[in-house]
């Protein structure tokens, strides 16, 4: 040790930063390594306060950021499967009836299946978080308000409404909303109304007989002048006969005749 | 809560699942459970040790990262580990686990260091005190024991906590992925403190003449490390 201070004080190597003291303090108290909390040097206590971890502010205080929004999550194969379900049940079936939908007991939803079924109607219990965000993006945005609560969709592809509204009425937990028919949006009302059109057949006989009405009449019309004045002549003739009796009453009816 | 029309909307929707984890990697020792320690070494000491308080001192340089399983317990301060403790982990960790899905492994030896303890009642002299018992020393950061397998963090911990609350030292249960966020947190608040102030940095350049009342294992230590304790919230 006296040897490296004197090569150290001859200056071939400079001083050392930070040296060790001396005399160590060894003989006093315990040992380095206790069982208990050993006293620390009031100095080394001061140290440990003046060197103490200080974390970070913020710039923006976190209360003044707002609610922290759930990242969006991404797109299960599930949410995908069940999208493309329901855009399949829009793009196939004719007739869309939107119900509510409150707990019923379950033969009493098989039941109602079973009946909707044998007119050719197929229930469709679908997700609210699912049907929106494609409504919003499709052409059927005004029936978004409809998409609330718990809802079913009884859809088909022939629109056999009055059979549908029988069933409903028959169960009292299944309120009709609205419906979607031939891509026209009908209120509850609406669809009432459609139920007591006549069938297609019965409106097109109708329609053509009404389209018809005029150009049957128009062969009556042009004849009528006619017909008017063999009317006034045979009432004449009717007269004339009445009045004179013998043989004037021939020769006027061959007239007539020859005169049609 | 009210939708549009004062209606409520439900706010049950669709149900995420959830993708079991793959243990597909995950390979068997021979014994799933733990090997039982022995009290004494096979070839007891003769000779009797000085006390070396310095293997409790400090960071742990060996055993501070997973080798087979994923959860164990690591321990945050020095101390000893007898065979009464090494009895209860086996013992504890025996009864709670499934040798058939889930193994355990020591990372500790079993007692080589002899500690001497004189006989009660004598005045001081006299000599050192004859072989007591063999102690393990464990340092801050050391792993006691790995569990892995086909389990969840959250089976093992129950258990885990309960042995580690056991030990002579603080230990925590721990996962792979905690020790990773652990480490990375230390890193963390290492450049993120605003102090401009270290432990570190005064003790190097010796102000205010500090190196007067810390010794040569402090320099090593920074400040974080107090005879056998270890400090967690200082950086």
């Amino acid at each position: 040790a006296p040897a490296a201070g004197m090569a150290a004080l001859s200056g071939v190597a400079p001083w050392r930063r930070g040296w060790l003291p001396a005399l160590q303090l060894v003989r006093r108290g315990s040992k380095a390594v206790t069982r208990h909390w050993k006293a620390m040097h009031f100095q080394r206590q001061k140290l440990m306060a003046v060197t103490e971890y200080l974390a970070p502010r913020p710039a923006v205080p976190p209360g003044c950021l707002g609610p922290r929004r759930e990242a969006p999550q991404e797109d299960d194969g599930y949410v995908r499967l069940l999208r493309r379900q329901v855009e399949e049940v829009f793009r196939d079936n004719r007739m869309i009836a939107i119900c509510q939908y409150n707990s019923m007991p379950d033969e009493d939803v098989v039941l109602m299946r079973h009946y909707l079924r044998k007119h050719n109607i197929h229930v469709k219990f679908v997700l609210n978080e699912i049907v929106r965000p494609m409504l919003s993006q499709s052409k059927y945005k005004n029936l978004l308000p409809l998409f609330v609560t718990r809802n079913i969709l009884l859809v088909s592809p022939d629109a056999k409404v009055k059979e549908m509204l029988r069933v409903l009425k028959g169960v009292p937990q299944v309120n009709l909303l609205g419906a979607c028919i031939d891509d026209t949006i009908l209120s509850r009302q609406g669809v009432e109304n459609f139920a007591k059109l006549p069938p297609l057949e019965a409106a097109q006989g109708q329609t053509v007989g009404a389209l018809a009405l005029l150009p049957s009449q128009t062969s009556s019309l042009l004849q009528r002048g006619c017909a008017h004045l063999t009317a006034l002549l045979d009432q004449h003739i009717r007269q004339l006969q009445t009045g004179e009796t013998g043989s004037m009453a021939e020769p006027p009816p061959a007239q007539s005749s020859g005169v049609h | 809560p009210a939708g549009p029309g004062g209606v409520t909307v439900p706010r049950a929707g669709l149900k995420r699942l959830v993708i079991p984890p793959d243990y597909s990697d995950v390979t068997f020792p021979e014994r799933t459970k733990l090997k039982f320690m022995e009290k004494v070494p096979a070839v007891p000491k003769v000779k009797r040790e000085p006390r070396q308080l310095r293997d409790i001192r400090g960071p742990s340089q060996e055993a501070t990262d997973f080798t087979q399983g994923q959860y164990g317990i690591l321990a945050l301060g020095g101390g000893y580990l007898h065979w009464g403790h090494f009895e209860m982990i086996r013992l504890t960790i025996g009864r709670n686990m499934n040798p058939k899905t889930m193994f355990a492994i020591w990372r500790v030896p079993a007692p080589y260091k002899p500690v001497t303890r004189k006989s009660l009642g004598h005045r001081m002299g006299g000599g050192k005190g004859p072989i007591d018992h063999y102690v393990t020393a464990v340092k801050t950061w050391r792993l006691v024991v790995e569990i892995g397998g086909r389990c969840e963090f959250e089976e093992v911990k129950p258990f885990l906590t309960q042995v580690a609350r056991k030990l002579p030292f603080p230990a925590i249960p721990i996962s792979r992925d905690g020790l990773e966020q652990l480490r990375r947190e230390e890193e963390e608040k290492k450049l993120n403190n605003q102090n401009p102030w270290t432990f570190e940095r005064i003790i190097t350049a010796n102000m205010l003449g500090m190196r007067r009342y810390l010794s040569p294992y402090d320099v090593k230590f920074q400040g974080r490390y107090w005879g056998k304790f270890f400090l967690k919230h200082r950086v």
